[in-house]
């Protein structure tokens, strides 16, 4: 099956831009995560593919197949463009059982009624609730429910399947389970999927390529690793991960690599778009990166702990200095008062 | 219309006395009232023909139930299709079909008597002389086309209960002296139609004033005694009875007769100075789509027979005078003499719907409620 | 090419719907500027009826009563909604599941039938006020001054107050006022403070409504007003029709055209109100609604005051009418025991017409409730979700036929009947008349439907969509089988309406299309006072019948 692209779409909602000129493809059998926090436009993109809401410019196609052009005026309904959509609250239609929500999309295919629950049963096979075919949605878990929201959009076999916050609304434990088990379905049936979620966590462990949103535009995209362990912005820094923020000045800069002066100290890092001396830079480093040392050296700086947390697995430490707090993870416990912490140069980037 | 003319010319001739003895015969077996052309059958068999009559009357139908009744035990064959509405109601829909030219009532019963005197000469009346007229007053018919059908007194009511045997008016100078000497006893206690409201407050009070000379005090002493002004006789009664009011002035005798009926606590009074007489009048509509069975129950209405169920079964008064009852022509008559004042089915009643007219007397009555 | 144009049905419904609606408001306006009736070839173009009605002293009053009226029972209408609301949804006032359906029975009973009701029973010489003549030695009232009849108009419109505040405080948040009981305030102040402040924007809806409601009363002030000749507009417009001696539709016109003058501007700011209203739910707190509010020593005093405003404004005026269906004569001097009889009921039976009459009337509730119900729904259905200008006209025509008084609406109905030359032949039957109520209920019955569906998840229409249903298919199989209950709660409320109806078809009554309502009014008329209190009794039990039935389904009687 070819490939989802979407081209320079442009959506308005009254006088607000909601998007203002996004692009990407979904590659045949890839699984892409929209990610960005509340109102930057990623459930908007999802909707717009979809056909719920409607853009007023761009190109949204598969293949030679075209949704929408916003030139040419095509404009697909959305009952017309065969997708699957499992929608953050499921959207099961309560006074249908569990089959008959699944059946829905074959039914209006025209399916003949054999056919159809063959192809019903085993949709509800493949996510393991072929027992409940019966039962009336209020009657099942939430992580059936949300099983056979998935079922009833994969079941008519779309070409691409849409995920809006799929596991937003599983309690933590549950939600680490369904992300697995979420992954491997649809990668065991080479499904391309586009899936949108605010937890950086989860749409690292889903997708193979991640798009960060903000503000209507993509700031970054890339594949988990990319956008974790090479941010372009400060915004992609901080909105991935558990970060230091270290604000200072930019003191020094040959290629990538920069100097950032905070107080009367220099903490050398790597340059992320800095490019006047003297001007204001912040400098991020995720906690798990921030070391103890033993003494003073290069990119170390000693501060008193002010707080300690028992974490379970690990310990999080906070450490002051004047004006600076640094928050830090360690495997044990450690011991209070003043103490040498280095910040590795290759995990500081300074924007 | 054609065929209407034709009727009329057919039942002149009829009447002339072109009869043959074969009609005459058979008109004897079907039972033809005295006095009918004998060609009178072939009316009622167009009648028939037509199957039912349209009604628009201002008569209740719990009135006139005895009637319909009896209409159609004497002409099987002819349905009523009787539509009660009121006097206001009944005109604004007539007038309404008749410009829509859909049809609708065939014949047009109604207590307004000044509404119908006008629908008449407008022209939306059908000329039909009816084999009756010699049995009803003078008065009582106009143009050949408006006939009266009833004879109700306009009366006083009172409540036995809180009306003292001595304060009982027998006639208006009663009635005003009452009021002057017993205001504060009686404020607040007396009712009437309200003129202004009411199209048939209207017209008793006018004529009051063409009949009474101390019309006009008798008015002010009611706006000091702070006239109570309904635009229903029920609600009036029913407030009489209830002792809320405890008098009721200008009140259509055959409503007071049938409540008293049901409750001999109402007392019914014929003023011995004049006592009004107002009648429910009916005319054929031009526009009729059933004309012969119209003409049917126009007579039928007129008839002894219905005169007699109106007399006897629905209070209304018989204007006839060979019938007997209580509510009949005969007993009012014998109850006040000639003081028995007709309001005649005549032009003179459009008088009260000429619009400055009207204004000027309503202008006056108000300063009389205030007691100037 | 599709066989089903969805755009172009739609518009065609709105069409259909915007005809049936404004055409007789349409025919009203130009009838008041015309010197004649429209229908007489000699009606000209003209501004004399707004010269006569301008000029005319009692118009004014008639404005000046009317607005007056208006806001005073509004002022009390508001107040007495609001706290009752919060005692019913927020409190633990005792015996809350029973007295619920009860606060709404006002709604649901023919005006003229508890004018009539008050006059039996607390008149001059009603059967209270003697009863209290004989206590105190004088009547501590009078029924018919026009405090009396603010009070009672005020008192009558409590339920639509209530209606409002209590959907809106069973939306708020349980937080916001656990918060202010954590500090330390009691339950009436939290109403006062919290709760009531939080739902304004409902309150002054319900508020509006009621003013606008004061507009077009017309039962209460006819029979209350009536002693005093205390006019109001709806009624001045019944007294035109003698004024010139032939009804003068120009003058009665320019009334109506009044009256919509005042009420067209009190739509627009129902509306506004109505979206801060939406505003403020979605600014509500969060949490789970935890255990109602104790009222403690005050609950007692609480449900006096419950049982009291239902006492006045429903138990004794229903008392009187039922008194006077089973006596000859009632007032003073008449001692009631004496004329005891069930006469009235077995008279009843003697006139086709009233049989007719009661039948018709079960029959336009149920058949015609249903088919309006069904045409409700469809319009509501085409415009649901759909985000555009012709939403927001429909909702504005739908509420036209309202601001007019329903006499003058059914008197527009039968001029539409008798000159748009395909309906002739209808307008003797009952589809005249459901036709008529249709269309002066369309608001109502819109809100109610449309306020079912909007219930319906949107995400729930959308699912169905992107599996390929088009939009038939979704208001087919999604929407409308998960709103079957909530239509039959509409039609259940629609048929109290219709049942209770009185005005709009007094003009369309002929034989055959006889509705209780309009028998009322014109057994009134003619005096036969028996027949009407019985009837007013049958009327009142086949509604108390529809309100049982809807307990029974747990109906929530909510607009």
């Amino acid at each position: 099956m070819p490939d989802l692209v979407i081209d320079d779409l442009h959506v308005r909602l009254g006088d607000n831009d909601i998007l203002k000129g996004v692009t990407f493809t979904v590659p045949q059998g890839q699984i892409v995560a929209l990610l960005g926090p509340s109102g930057s436009g990623k459930t908007t993109i999802l909707r717009s593919v979809a056909g719920l809401e409607q853009p007023y410019r761009g190109v949204i196609r598969i293949g030679n197949g075209v949704f929408f052009d916003g030139a040419k005026g095509i404009n697909v309904p959305a009952e017309k463009r065969g997708l699957g959509l499992v929608f953050q609250s499921y959207a099961l239609w309560p006074h249908r059982t569990v089959f008959e929500n699944v059946a829905y999309g074959l039914k209006l295919r025209g399916v003949a009624r054999e056919e159809l629950a063959r192809r019903a049963k085993a949709a509800l096979a493949q996510i393991g609730l072929d027992h409940l075919g019966e039962r009336y949605p209020h009657q099942l878990s939430g992580g059936q429910q949300q099983r056979v929201a998935l079922a009833r959009a994969l079941v008519y076999e779309p070409p691409v399947i849409l995920l809006d916050e799929p596991l937003s609304n599983l309690d933590a434990k549950l939600r680490e389970e369904a992300r697995a088990w979420l992954r491997r379905l649809i990668t065991s049936l080479n499904l391309s999927a586009l899936c949108v979620t605010h937890d950086q966590v989860e749409a690292m462990a889903i997708a193979d390529r991640v798009l960060l949103l903000e503000g209507g535009k993509i700031v970054q995209s890339g594949t988990p690793t990319e956008l974790y362990s090479a941010p372009n912005s400060l915004f992609a820094a901080e909105f991935m991960g558990a970060n230091n923020r270290i604000q200072g000045t930019l003191e020094a800069l040959t290629g990538t690599d920069a100097t950032l002066r905070v107080g009367d100290r220099s903490l050398r890092g790597i340059a992320r778009g800095v490019t006047r001396l003297g001007s204001s830079a912040t400098g991020v480093i995720r906690l798990e990166r921030v070391r103890l040392a033993d003494g003073p050296g290069e990119n170390r700086i000693a501060m008193r702990r002010a707080a300690s947390m028992y974490l379970g697995e690990r310990y999080e430490h906070v450490f002051e200095t004047d004006g600076l707090s640094v928050r830090i993870f360690t495997a044990a416990p450690i011991e209070g008062g003043e103490r040498w912490l280095e910040f590795p140069h290759d995990a500081l980037w300074i924007f | 219309m054609d065929f209407a003319n034709g009727i009329r010319l057919f039942t002149r001739l009829a009447s002339v006395g072109a009869i043959s003895l074969g009609l005459a015969a058979v008109a004897a077996a079907q039972g033809l009232p005295e006095g009918y052309p004998a060609n009178y059958q072939a009316t009622i068999d167009a009648a028939k023909k037509e199957g039912k009559v349209v009604v628009y009357s201002s008569t209740d139908a719990a009135s006139a139930g005895p009637l319909l009744k009896d209409f159609q035990a004497a002409f099987p064959g002819i349905t009523v299709e009787y539509n009660d509405l009121n006097s206001t109601e009944l005109y604004n829909r007539f007038i309404s079909e008749a410009a829509a030219n859909t049809g609708g009532g065939d014949l047009l019963w109604s207590s307004a008597m000044d509404l119908q005197v006008k629908l008449v000469t407008d022209g939306y009346g059908q000329t039909y002389v009816s084999p009756e007229i010699k049995s009803i007053p003078d008065w009582a018919h106009f143009k050949d086309q408006a006939y009266a059908t009833t004879y109700e007194p306009v009366t006083f009511v009172y409540n036995k209960r809180l009306v003292p045997a001595g304060d009982v008016p027998k006639n208006h100078d009663d009635l005003l002296k009452l009021l002057q000497t017993k205001t504060d006893a009686y404020k607040g206690k007396v009712t009437a139609y309200d003129p202004e409201r009411s199209g048939v407050g209207f017209l008793f009070f006018t004529q009051d004033v063409k009949h009474y000379p101390r019309a006009w005090d008798l008015n002010k002493a009611f706006g000091k005694a702070q006239l109570k002004l309904y635009t229903s006789a029920g609600a009036m009664i029913e407030r009489v009875t209830s002792g809320e009011h405890t008098i009721g002035y200008g009140i259509f005798g055959s409503y007071a007769l049938a409540r008293q009926k049901k409750d001999p606590n109402l007392g019914v009074v014929l003023p011995n100075d004049y006592t009004l007489i107002a009648t429910r009048v009916a005319f054929i509509a031009k526009s009729a789509q059933h004309p012969n069975a119209a003409k049917v129950f126009l007579d039928y209405l007129l008839s002894k027979r219905g005169q007699n169920i109106i007399a006897n079964q629905a209070d209304l008064y018989s204007l006839r005078s060979d019938v007997e009852g209580e509510a009949t022509l005969k007993a009012v008559e014998k109850a006040i003499g000639d003081k028995a004042k007709p309001i005649p089915v005549s032009t003179e009643l459009l008088d009260s719907l000429d619009q400055k007219k009207r204004l000027e007397f309503l202008k006056q009555w108000q300063a009389a409620m205030k007691g100037q | 090419m599709r066989l089903f144009n969805y755009g172009l049905f739609r518009l065609a419904v709105i069409a259909i719907v915007a005809l049936a609606v404004l055409a007789p408001l349409v025919l009203v306006f130009y009838q008041s500027f015309l010197d004649a009736p429209f229908f007489q070839p000699s009606a000209k173009l003209s501004l004399d009826a707004y010269d006569f009605v301008t000029s005319d002293s009692d118009f004014w009053d008639a404005f000046a009563n009317s607005v007056m009226l208006a806001a005073g029972m509004t002022a009390i209408a508001v107040p007495l909604g609001a706290v009752l609301a919060f005692l019913m949804v927020r409190t633990d006032l005792p015996g809350r599941a029973l007295l619920e359906p009860l606060l709404l029975v006002p709604i649901f009973i023919s005006a003229i039938v508890l004018a009539f009701g008050y006059v039996v029973a607390l008149g001059p010489v009603g059967v209270f006020s003697i009863a209290a003549k004989d206590a105190f030695g004088f009547v501590p009232w009078n029924l018919y001054s026009f405090p009396s009849l603010i009070v009672i108009a005020g008192l009558m419109h409590v339920p639509h107050v209530y209606l409002y505040t209590a959907a809106a405080l069973r939306g708020l948040g349980a937080d916001v006022e656990e918060a202010a009981r954590v500090i330390g305030a009691p339950p009436w102040r939290i109403a006062l403070t919290v709760s009531l402040p939080m739902v304004t924007p409902a309150i002054l809806f319900g508020g509006v409504l009621v003013f606008f409601l004061g507009f077009e009363l017309f039962g209460l002030p006819l029979v209350l007003g009536d002693p005093q000749g205390l006019l109001v507009l709806s009624t001045y417009l019944y007294k035109l029709t003698n004024k010139l001696g032939v009804p003068s539709y120009q003058l009665m016109a320019v009334v109506v055209v009044a009256i919509v003058a005042i009420t067209a501007p009190l739509v627009a700011v129902q509306r506004r109100l109505l979206k801060s209203a939406n505003r403020y739910v979605s600014m509500r707190g969060k949490g789970v609604r935890s255990d109602l509010m104790r009222l403690g020593g005050w609950r007692w005093p609480a449900l006096a005051i419950v049982i009291a405003w239902f006492t006045v404004t429903v138990a004794i005026p229903l008392f009187g009418i039922g008194l006077r269906s089973v006596v000859t004569s009632w007032g003073e001097g008449v001692r009631l025991s004496e004329v005891l009889t069930l006469a009235h009921y077995g008279d009843l039976w003697d006139y086709p017409n009233v049989v007719r009459g009661i039948f018709n009337t079960i029959g336009i509730g149920v058949i015609g409730g249903a088919v309006a119900v069904g045409v409700y729904t469809l319009v509501a259905l085409v415009v649901h979700r759909w985000n555009s200008g012709w939403t927001r006209l429909v909702d504005y025509i739908v509420m036209a036929p309202r601001a007019m008084p329903g006499l003058v609406a059914g008197l527009a109905m039968l001029w539409l009947f008798l000159f748009i030359k395909p309906l002739n032949p209808l307008r003797a039957t009952m589809i005249s008349v459901w036709l008529a109520y249709t269309v002066v209920w369309f608001a109502y019955g819109m809100r109610l439907v449309s306020g079912t569906l909007l219930q319906v998840g949107p995400e729930l229409e959308e699912a169905a969509r992107v599996a390929g249903a088009t939009t038939g298919r979704i208001q087919r199989d999604v929407t409308v089988p998960l709103v079957r209950y909530g239509i039959l709660a509409s039609w259940l409320l629609v048929f109290l309406i219709f049942a209770r109806e009185y005005s709009t078809g007094i003009y369309l009554l002929a034989p055959g299309t006889e509705v209780i309502g309009s028998l009322l009014v014109s057994l009134w008329g003619t005096g036969a006072i028996d027949m009407v209190s019985a009837l007013s009794v049958i009327n009142v039990l086949i509604i108390g019948l529809g309100l049982a039935i809807a307990m029974r389904l747990g109906v929530r009687l909510h607009a």
